[in-house]
């Protein structure tokens, strides 16, 4: 009874013996991943915070600028005057019907071989 | 029987004698059971109560790891970013060789002292720094040196990616990453600092800050005003620019500068000058010359005492004692109004002064914050120089702005309250909405009041001393005053010596935005052009709002009806 009772004993201390350093090493293992993904999260912030400062530095107007200056003359830029700006309501309303009055006359001048435009060209 | 009980005697004592030894036996196990745990329990208590001392030259690790809120202008651009940067440091005491550790070390990092570096590597310390904010490049090459007791701490570096364009509004920090200028230092004083002691801005992404600062605008005032200083060979010129509706400061600019990625640079000297590179728009004060009328005109107009069409007599000098206060442009005749603010004539301000009376006048002041420095984000102010009581000539003086000293930054303030309807914004460098605003306003002058002053300053680039700005920012319906003062060189006004100022409102026609632009000393540009601030400031305002006013949302509209509004043709 008492031989059965220390056999089964000795075997629970033996499977808890081995659980527990399964378990520790299991830990240690993780622990040691951990460590592993840390440092490496570490290393890409480091990396990306790198990045995000070169990013920012490339979009500076600072940076722009020189880089705008040095194509000046072959892309032929110079900065928009006031007259280049224009707005949708400074366009002319379409006119509400063709004019055709206007239009025959056109065509009755070309038919007599005086074109409108050719004399605005010579008249220049 | 006898048998039996003698050995039952016997049993009994081997049974007793047996009992007694398993007994002491047992006692004997439990005891030194007893002593292992108490020596388990004794060391678990040790090393509860052991305190590991992982701080850095008495600085806990965090705090010098500690990161700070990025800061970004009002569209989300980047002005500061933290970069995570590795420093060495070694463990003396971990270390087996000294001089391999310093000759190993020196093929990496020659510019180390070689006699500085093995005292720092003897001795039984646990910290020592070798040397702060390396490259990720040099990092790796130490670590292939594989020496013992030598280790990386990942600090954040502050980066203006930038550089000098925003340097006095961005500050700097020490290589603690704390801020010692600009803002910086007064995220610091506010809550940055509190933040980092309760130790939750450490080692974690912070919420950046919003600037008010436009990056494109600050990079067209730098771009102009460092073409000023060469134009017109000028000492330094500086500049702000400020949203009136909000009183978001959009830009602002001192030059000299310096290179906040390097804060030592703003001690570096100036042509040969020591101190040259503050920030002039906050912490520099000065007489600001005729644009000062504008605040004289519209105190004596709100006061009800002075209207437009009223007329004064400049025909002669305004004498004091034995002083006599002349025109610069002298008409000397009687002038209206509007004619006293296009000529700038000082006659004619100091009797629309005195029409309004000196007390009032210097309450006018009080009113507009010119006796104390502004309150603002930055740390570098300086007190503005306005007497507590007006005598009737330092009245007089003060109507054209001379014997009082105020920050240009006092006077965008100002110059944007008189445009904004009358309302003045008090300034600030941080971003912020409208309704937020809408609370904050204070009512200087009335609408009234504020249409009558616009339609001066848009006058005045019409018919005035602003013109030359205005044949650059043509369209934009820009404009503003003129001042000229004379430098005060040891003790009394120096000829020749200029301090030139422009301040300005665009677009006049429904405002939002003022410049104050501050030349000093600006000489001629080519013969042909003059020395007043209109050749120069005035030139250099105009083509900052030609640059940015686009990108701004401002289109230019060249119709004669919107000046026709903005200044009748009355008093034209």
């Amino acid at each position: 009874m008492i031989k059965t009772l220390n056999a089964i004993m000795v075997c629970t201390s033996l499977m808890g013996l081995v659980g527990v350093y399964a378990l520790k090493y299991s830990v240690e293992d993780i622990a040691g991943e951990k460590a592993a993904i840390e440092r490496k999260i570490n290393r890409q912030k480091g990396e990306l915070s790198l990045l995000l400062a070169d990013w920012s530095y490339l979009n500076q107007p600072a940076h722009v600028a020189p880089i705008v200056a040095r194509h000046k003359e072959t892309l032929n830029l110079v900065p928009t005057k006031q007259e280049q700006f224009g707005s949708i309501t400074a366009l002319p309303m379409r006119p509400a019907a063709p004019d055709t009055a206007a239009l025959d006359q056109l065509l009755n001048s070309l038919d007599a071989g005086i074109d409108p435009i050719e004399q605005l060209i010579e008249a220049n | 029987m006898a048998l039996i009980s003698e050995t039952s005697i016997l049993l009994d004592g081997g049974r007793v004698s047996r009992g007694n030894l398993t007994r002491a036996r047992i006692r004997w196990v439990i005891a030194a059971l007893v002593l292992v745990f108490l020596v388990v329990a004794g060391r678990l208590v040790e090393f509860g109560l052991t305190v590991r001392d992982s701080t850095i030259d008495g600085v806990a690790r965090d705090v010098i790891t500690a990161t700070r809120p990025a800061l970004l202008d009002r569209n989300g651009l980047e002005m500061a970013v933290d970069i995570r940067v590795p420093s060495l440091f070694a463990a003396p005491r971990d270390i087996v060789d000294v001089e391999e550790a310093v000759t190993k070390l020196r093929t990496v990092l020659p510019d180390l002292n070689e006699e500085w570096l093995r005292n720092k590597l003897t001795g039984d310390k646990g910290f020592v720094w070798i040397k702060r904010e390396l490259t990720p490049a040099i990092q790796e090459r130490i670590f292939q040196l594989g020496i013992p007791g030598l280790d990386f701490v990942t600090e954040s570096k502050r980066f203006y990616p930038s550089g000098r364009e925003a340097a006095h509004v961005l500050g700097g920090v020490n290589i603690d990453n704390q801020g010692t200028m600009g803002i910086e230092k007064h995220m610091d004083d506010e809550e940055v600092a509190l933040l980092q002691e309760l130790g939750i801005a450490r080692d974690q992404a912070l919420t950046p800050v919003s600037l008010s600062l436009d990056l494109r605008v600050q990079h067209a005032m730098h771009e102009q005003l460092t073409d000023a200083l060469t134009r017109y060979q000028a000492i330094a010129a500086s500049g702000v620019m400020v949203d009136v509706r909000t009183g978001e400061v959009v830009a602002l600019v001192s030059l000299p500068d310096y290179d906040p990625n390097d804060p030592g640079s703003i001690n570096a000297e100036y042509r040969g000058l020591k101190n040259q590179r503050f920030n002039r728009i906050t912490s520099g004060i000065y007489e600001l010359g005729s644009t000062m009328k504008t605040v004289t005109i519209a105190g004596a107009l709100d006061s009800g005492k002075v209207r437009m069409s009223d007329s004064f007599d400049a025909r002669f000098g305004v004498r004091f004692g034995r002083f006599t206060i002349d025109d610069f442009h002298g008409k000397h005749r009687i002038l209206s109004v509007p004619e006293i603010y296009k000529y700038s004539s000082n006659i004619g301000t100091i009797k629309i002064m005195q029409a309004m009376g000196k007390d009032e006048f210097r309450a006018f002041m009080t009113r507009l914050g010119f006796d104390k420095p502004i309150p603002f984000e930055l740390p570098e102010m300086r007190t503005p120089k306005v007497p507590e009581k007006f005598s009737e000539i330092v009245a007089a003086t003060a109507s054209f702005g001379h014997g009082i000293s105020i920050s240009p930054l006092h006077m965008a303030q100002a110059y944007a309250g008189f445009v904004n309807d009358g309302v003045m914004m008090p300034v600030t460098l941080m971003k912020r909405s409208p309704e937020e605003a809408a609370q904050l306003g204070t009512r200087i002058i009335s609408s009234q009041t504020s249409r009558e002053i616009r339609s001066l300053m848009r006058l005045n680039a019409l018919a005035g001393s602003g013109s030359r700005m205005n044949m650059y920012a043509n369209g934009y319906r820009a404009g503003g005053k003129t001042g000229t003062a004379e430098k005060v060189v040891k003790g009394r006004y120096a000829v020749g010596t200029n301090l030139n100022v422009f301040a300005s409102g665009f677009p006049l026609d429904d405002p939002q935005y003022v410049m104050v632009i501050v030349i000093d000393e600006p000489k001629r540009e080519n013969p042909q052009s003059g020395t007043t601030a209109g050749w120069n400031a005035g030139e250099v305002t105009g083509r900052i709002i030609q640059r940015v006013a686009p990108m701004l949302g401002i289109s230019p509209d060249f119709s004669q009806i919107l000046d026709d509004k903005l200044v009748p043709p009355a008093i034209r």
